[in-house]
């Protein structure tokens, strides 16, 4: 099985965490995308639609996060492999749609999508949300290089 | 329904049946833009979804980023519905329509 293993500064990610765990906490009762169920469906279906997206989310955002355990506050290092990556990636986007709900649409999506954001110029939570939306796209960059579930497959 | 009524008084019953079946299996799952998701997330999920390969996904996600949204499948209900929960599993904006909601 491929592995890649990311050893990331512990310094600079740390403080990253706390932003993200603090969206992913948000995540527990809510989607990160508004998801409607088909149309015309019944009741029962709608609620079962978004119960099961929810659960999937959740289950996504555990194994993410559960990679910042005590062996990575030790070594720093991120193990990624097949059987943890679409989770991971899944992850990534829920809580970066979260970062950006919250704190990143002010921004402006040019600003955003090109990166060129004065980040001295933002208070620190947003500084820190925009830290952390950019190391979860790196991390979404590095395991669709790395480990691109279609060609894994 | 008036609808219903009109159809029997204009059709036969086998053509009429035929003409709702085919309108009721038409169904398309759209991918609407979203300011967030990385382009190479969202061609690689396309790719994973739906097999596509690699310049069709991208074609399907430009098509997204400039005008909005894409049709990236066309068919019966059922698996369109499943299409978009796979998709919104993957965070992206995603909804189903009929050719008669165009």
């Amino acid at each position: 099985m491929k592995r890649v293993e990311v050893k990331l500064n512990l310094e600079a990610v740390a403080p990253l965490l706390d932003a993200i765990k603090e969206a992913a906490d948000e995540l527990r009762p809510e989607l990160a995308v508004a998801s409607a169920p088909p149309p015309d469906g019944e009741p029962e279906f709608a609620d079962g639609w978004k119960r099961e997206l929810l659960d999937n989310q959740n289950s996504d955002i555990g194994v993410f996060l559960a990679l910042f355990d005590s062996e990575f506050f030790t070594t720093g290092v991120l193990p990624l492999d097949a059987s943890n990556s679409e989770a991971i990636l899944r992850a990534c986007a829920a809580v970066r749609l979260r970062l950006h709900a919250k704190h990143l649409a002010t921004l402006g999506d040019e600003a955003l999508e090109s990166g060129e954001v004065a980040v001295d110029d933002l208070p620190e939570s947003q500084r820190r949300a925009f830290a952390a939306y950019a190391f979860l796209a790196t991390l979404q960059e590095l395991i669709v290089q790395h480990l691109d579930p279609t060609v894994m497959e | 329904m008036i609808l219903a009524e009109e159809t029997r008084t204009r059709h036969s019953p086998s053509q009429a049946t035929a003409t709702e079946t085919r309108l009721a299996d038409v169904w398309r799952v759209v991918v609407l833009n979203d300011p967030v998701n990385l382009m190479s997330y969202v061609v690689m999920v396309f790719k994973k979804v739906f097999g596509f390969d690699e310049l069709r996904a991208r074609r399907h996600m430009i098509e997204v980023h400039e005008k909005g949204r894409s049709i990236v499948w066309t068919g019966v209900r059922e698996q369109a519905e499943a299409y978009v929960f796979t998709l919104h599993q993957w965070h992206l904006n995603a909804v189903i329509e009929t050719d008669e909601a165009r």
